[in-house]
């Protein structure tokens, strides 16, 4: 079976890719092949993950087989379901989680040393399993509430979402370095066609053109970075590889080696930019508001929904992994430079969020202010922390995308979100109220609702169990004055905009102004259903990625050893991951041993 | 299954299940008249449970415990769904389940207009009841911090929901939104002093397991203290104690059931509750038991003097309850000077006589302003009691119970907390002189509790008979489906106290029997044990106090007179009638730098893009420098050549030399 579930990984990339080509042929009846073709995405992910979950739930206890002569076993992250994987021994049903397929080769020398080679090596795990699903909602919504709105050339604005969607699920999918930037790179072209073409406000195509550069601007160091990191972690025999979890192996057998630290600082200044700009991190936001504004709000919501999660998504893959000493250094534990930055960005995209009038740069601000917290869970760099940002990243997607979505529906009414002409929408349409409601209240965090999970898990990763000590820590207190500000300038939004005298601007339509049709009912209230089960079921999610998330906190426990020296006594380390045997190979396979993970290939 | 444990999911079953078809029934406008029913018939059942639980534990087991479940979990830290059962919950989960059914049967009657229609928001009104008395049993049967923390902001948006039930009504919605943000302020604090205490007492977040670490592996007291004031902040904000009580007197804009609802069973007696609950860590550090008191003692004694001279009903009542949270606070933040078990009955015996009493004023207030076509300001009508002869005759227990004449039910469990409070003043613990002087202002707040309630009694139900046009013709009594919740709860007021004291003393052995408070009393072991001899002395002052008290006012207030001030007085009338300004001390001190500072990081905003164009020209202007050097002259660009080569040849010239 394993060979077969390969393809459907395979597919998850393909469909939106064929998908982005098929679309424009449609012409006036895109969007109804849009929505087949997304529920089509959709279903596939739905199968992939229910694949795939039995299989990440059960290596929750391990996945490292311990290496001799080492204090700590060596870590990475194992993909499950790689497509072009040569099988054990040539046994199809056994893994050896890596791929055969190669798209570029460098400088081939002699049979036995292989050049550097870039791979299509895709896979599942259980840090981008959730993403990739949330990438097939957030397009199906996305799609829903372009229904009406846009009507100008349909074909190609479809046709470009699919290439956005391909490429974020691409980048969530990769484990080659080369492959995943080229990935996360695609995702700018639909962008900012998207943008510039089918953009509400006369400054679109400024705002398109400030997101582009900006943006390549700063993925342009981060390649600089990569290559860096490639070339200064050769592996044993000094080969080098772009294969991420072979990577990660070079680098924890080379630590402490050569390379200086200002080599080190500059590679991570370089690596960190490109992902810190398309977060954003305060103050590189700039290119947020523009773009968020001026983009149709169907992209908007891919935009916050996905996209950002692409930056928060490559430091968790990328930064954490492979420049672990310099995460903690430039983290939050050292001169806290990006945490600083962070925690600036809580509030200061807070109180950014309180000033504005127009509700969709409320919901815009507010997001940096949400994504502020992400990253500050992140750098923790523990267990708790890593866990709950993994899982805000899915969090904030739904409920941030949902908010956007909301507001598609006064923009299909009225053609404006500005708070100051609304009032008293709760008794004029109830149901949309009841909806906007609990999506609100997920953004700020209630308990019941998704927000709150992960904001908790992160809370506990800022609280830092491993220094041990009973102080409030700073990154903490900032943290939680962001969730009572996210309240504060929400809650307000709500007062002008549902309380009150009613009030409405001119509609777009003549006659009456219906209450949510079926149409919209179907995305919000999806939206807000997923909202609700994420947050009373947050476990289902947490599960399968319980084993990548120990093997990042690995890292950053063995990184803050070497950084801070070794952790105050009492101190119980992330549990040692070992290996766990796998089944037996079914009769008459290969045979003998259980394939060890990340055997050496055969050649 | 008739075990506490079974019953007790059962409660939240049956309240989470009224609400979710009472939601339902709001989309069928037929049956949209009967919403009430399930909440009704719910919370009847559940109170009728609670009690059978209740029963069961003063028989059998004091507690029991539930096997947790996962909620959510990541390394150190695991938040699961534990319930337990103990007496503190079960009298809690009683009195919110018995005083909330007959805010329900009320409000049957309240929220429809004089012809028994109901409103437009009715089944919506039930519905969000039903959840806020869920989140409320939820928060007492907890025995997670996580769990607590859910259900606690389940509570915060049940009441944001019904304070701003109006919501067309610019000043609900604005209280609604205070309601929130003002509790929300505080429960940050809670978040982070939960956060400390999961790290201090061995990462659990199950209280009952991290009580037993912290007693096992005592933490430093310096950051026990942190952790506990912290935890305090939550409790400060929902309890709406001194600074933060400013969103409770506002919360009345929602309809006047809500206001029995929420301050009397489920919102402000979260924070009482939460300390009792977390005594075996308050009972640890006596600096933090100070600053519970002290914040107890301010409180009672300021919005007592606030209460003085409000002329709207509600508000009257509104500052009654938060002087009454103080004086529970006071009786809690004695804990470490008597004996914990003491301190925490002293607090929940008068939580839970309060519950009637208050319910009862509050009720009693909805059925005068129902009648009124919706005044309740107490200059616009007058003599009520002929009109309203059963309103007024229950009105006036539960005015005496406030005042704590004896034989009321208030005027026990206020003894109760001033004998603490004097027990602790005689005691050598190192509060014991500011114990003195909350003792001091425990009676003086009882003197002017008895003036300001009676003062308002009088001015609505004595006197001319007035009534204002809003009414029109039709003031008469309320229908019964209004005043039998009144005559219940009256005899709740005027009995329940000397039923549950000191004539059977069976509430304070139930209470003392729950095993978190033993744990609390072994924290402090030289602590003074309640002494369940009646102290003559105390309850003869304070009753002298609350009679001059009662006194006063009759003879101001009687004769349905205007007010008057008296001469020399006025800048300490205008100062309580302004609420001594604290609402605008807010305003300047936090809300609008907050604003100024959001209005200021916005502009910053624009500046910082500008900036970035800034940076994005330098290409162009660059550009622009270098343009010259284009001009299109074949001659120039050759003497550019020329040039380049002799500076390229004398380069490789001099290298050479060298």
């Amino acid at each position: 079976m394993i060979p077969t579930f390969r393809i459907l990984v395979l597919l998850l990339v393909a469909v939106p890719l064929l998908s982005a080509a098929v679309v424009p042929l449609f012409g006036r009846a895109a969007r109804r092949a849009a929505l087949v073709l997304a529920l089509l995405q959709a279903g596939l992910t739905a199968a992939v993950v229910l694949v795939a979950l039995p299989v990440l739930n059960q290596r929750g206890e391990s996945m490292m087989p311990d290496t001799p002569g080492r204090a700590r076993p060596i870590q990475r992250f194992v993909p499950e379901f790689v497509p072009g994987d040569p099988g054990y021994r040539g046994n199809p049903d056994s893994s050896t989680h890596r791929t055969g397929w190669t798209l570029l080769s460098f400088g081939d020398g002699p049979a036995d040393r292989p050049g550097p080679r870039v791979q299509f090596y895709v896979g599942v795990d259980g840090l981008n399993v959730w993403l990739v699903a949330l990438c097939s909602l957030m397009m199906l919504a996305a799609i829903l509430v372009s229904w009406e709105a846009v009507a100008d050339r349909p074909g190609p604005f479809y046709g470009w979402l699919f290439v956005l969607q391909a490429g974020a699920v691409g980048a969530f999918l990769s484990f080659d370095l080369i492959l995943f930037y080229a990935f996360f790179e695609l995702t700018l072209i639909p962008s900012f066609f998207l943008i510039g073409r089918w953009g509400n406000g006369p400054g679109r195509r400024d705002a398109a053109r400030k997101f582009f550069l900006y943006t390549l601007g700063g993925s342009l160091l981060t390649l600089v970075g990569l290559v860096g990191v490639v070339l200064t972690n050769p592996l044993p025999d000094g080969r080098v590889t772009f294969a991420l979890p072979d990577l990660m192996a070079a680098v924890q057998q080379r630590t402490g080696g050569p390379g200086s630290a200002g080599l080190q600082a500059g590679l991570f200044a370089c690596l960190v930019a490109g992902f810190l700009v398309k977060v954003p991190v305060w103050p590189l936001h700039t290119w947020m508001p523009a773009a968020y504004r001026e983009a149709p709000i169907g992209v908007t919501i891919l935009l916050s929904a996905l996209l950002a999660k692409l930056g928060t998504f490559g430091l968790l893959r990328i930064v954490l992994p492979l420049m672990a000493d310099a995460a903690v250094e430039y983290g939050l534990y050292g001169r806290a430079v990006i945490g600083v930055l962070a925690g600036v960005g809580i509030v200061y995209g807070a109180l950014c969020a309180y000033a504005q009038r127009d509700i969709k740069m409320m919901v815009a601000y507010g997001s940096l202010s949400h994504l502020g917290f992400l990253v500050l869970g992140l750098l923790a760099f523990n267990t708790e922390g890593v866990g709950g940002a993994a899982l805000h990243m899915v969090n904030h997607g739904v409920s941030t995308g949902a908010l956007f979505a909301l507001l598609a529906f006064l923009l299909d009414r009225y053609r404006t979100t500005d708070m100051r002409a609304f009032g008293g929408l709760m008794g004029r349409f109830p149901r949309f109220a009841v909806l906007a409601f609990v999506v609100c209240l997920a953004s700020i965090g209630l308990p019941g609702l998704n927000n709150f999970v992960s904001e908790m898990l992160m809370m506990a990763g800022l609280f830092d169990p491993r220094a041990g000590g009973g102080r409030v820590p700073g990154f903490a207190v900032v943290a939680a004055a962001g969730i009572f500000l996210s309240a504060w300038y929400v809650l307000t939004m709500l007062r002008r905009v549902f309380f009150g005298p009613p009030a409405e601007p001119p509609a777009v339509a003549g006659g009456p102004v219906p209450d949510i049709d079926g149409r919209e009912g179907v995305a919000l209230g999806g939206l807000a259903a997923v909202c609700l089960l994420l947050g009373l079921f947050p476990q289902v999610v947490l599960d399968p990625m319980e084993a990548d998330v120990a093997v990042v906190a690995a890292i950053g426990d063995a990184a803050r050893d070497r950084v801070e020296g070794p952790a105050p006594k009492g101190y119980v380390p992330p549990a040692p991951r070992r290996f766990r045997a796998p089944d037996p190979p079914p009769a008459g396979g290969g045979g003998g041993l259980p394939p060890p993970p990340f055997p050496e290939p055969a050649d | 299954m008739s075990e506490p444990l079974g019953l007790a999911p059962a409660v939240l079953g049956l309240l989470l299940g009224a609400t979710v078809v009472t939601a339902l029934m709001a989309g069928a406008p037929r049956l949209r008249r009967f919403a009430h029913l399930p909440l009704v018939l719910a919370c009847a059942a559940s109170a009728g449970l609670a009690i059978w639980i209740v029963i069961q534990l003063s028989a059998g087991t004091p507690a029991y415990r539930s096997v947790p479940v996962t909620w959510f979990a990541a390394g150190n830290f695991a938040a699961s769904a534990a319930i337990t059962i103990d007496p503190l919950a079960a009298v809690m989960l009683a009195t919110v389940t018995f005083v909330a059914t007959w805010i329900a049967v009320f409000s049957a009657g309240y929220m429809r207009d004089e012809h028994g229609v109901p409103e437009r928001g009715y089944a919506r009104y039930f519905a969000v009841m039903g959840l806020f008395v869920f989140s409320m049993c939820g928060l007492v049967l907890a025995d997670n911090f996580f769990l607590l923390v859910a259900f606690w902001e389940g509570v915060g948006v049940c009441s944001y929901l019904l304070v701003g039930y109006y919501y067309a009504k610019p000043s609900a919605a604005a209280a609604a939104r205070k309601a929130f943000l003002v509790t929300r302020l505080g429960d940050t604090g809670f978040l982070l002093g939960i956060f400390l205490l999961w790290k201090l007492g061995g990462y659990h977040t199950d209280l009952t397991v991290l009580f037993e670490h912290i007693r096992t592996h005592p933490p430093d007291t310096g950051s026990l203290t942190t952790a506990c004031l912290l935890i305090f902040c939550g409790a400060v904000g929902k309890s709406a104690q001194f600074p933060l009580y400013v969103w409770l007197p506002d919360a009345m804009e929602g309809p006047t059931p809500v206001s029995a609802l929420i301050h009397a069973a489920t919102m402000v007696t979260a924070g009482v509750y939460l300390v009792a609950r977390c005594a075996p860590v308050f009972a640890l550090v006596p600096d933090a038991q100070a600053v519970v008191a002290w914040a107890g003692g301010i409180t009672a004694l300021l919005a007592a003097v606030i209460a003085l001279t409000q002329t709207d009903l509600k508000r009257v009542l509104a500052y009654s309850t938060v002087s009454q949270l103080g004086y529970m606070f006071l009786a809690l933040g004695a804990m470490g000077a008597v004996s914990p078990v003491f301190a925490v009955t002293a607090a929940i015996f008068h939580l839970f006589t309060h519950a009637f009493f208050k319910a009862l004023l509050f009720l009693g207030a909805g059925s005068v302003m129902h009648a009124m076509g919706g005044v309740i300001d107490t200059r616009r009508f007058g003599g009520l009691r002929r009109i309203m002869p059963v309103t007024h005759l229950t009105f006036l227990c539960g005015a005496a119970a406030l005042a704590a004449l004896p034989p009321t039910s208030g005027f026990w469990s206020k003894d109760l907390i001033l004998e603490a409070l004097r027990d602790g003043a005689e005691t050598t613990h190192p509060y014991a002189g500011g114990l003195q002087a909350l003792l001091l202002i425990g009676l003086v707040t009882a003197g002017l509790t008895a003036f300001y309630t009676f003062r308002a009694y009088f001015l609505t139900f004595w006197g001319q008979t007035r009534v204002p046009e809003e009414a029109g013709h039709h003031a008469h009594e309320s229908p019964p489906v209004m005043t039998v919740p009144l005559l219940v709860l009256a005899v709740g007021a005027l009995a329940a106290g000397a039923v549950a004291g000191p004539l059977t003393h069976s509430f304070d052995h139930f209470l003392e029997r729950t095993p978190s408070l033993q744990q609390a009393a072994t924290a402090v072991p030289g602590a003074k044990a309640p002494a369940h001899a009646f102290d003559w002395g105390l309850a003869g002052l304070s009753t002298l106090l609350a009679a001059g008290g009662v006194g006063l006012a009759a003879v101001l207030y009687a004769k349905g007179r205007p007010e008057k001030v008296p001469p020399g007085l006025e800048p300490v009338v205008a100062l309580s009638r302004n609420k001594l300004y604290v609402d605008e001390v807010y305003e300047a001190a936090l809300v609008k730098p907050l604003t100024g500072a959001a209005v200021a990081a916005g502009m910053f905003d624009r500046f910082l893009d500008s900036f970035g164009r800034l940076l994005a020209s330098a290409p162009r202007l660059l550009g622009h420098l270098a343009r010259p050097v284009q001009n299109g002259l074949v001659q120039f660009y050759a003497l550019g050549m020329a040039a380049g080569v002799v500076v390229l040849l004398s380069f490789v010239a001099f290298r050479i030399a060298r």
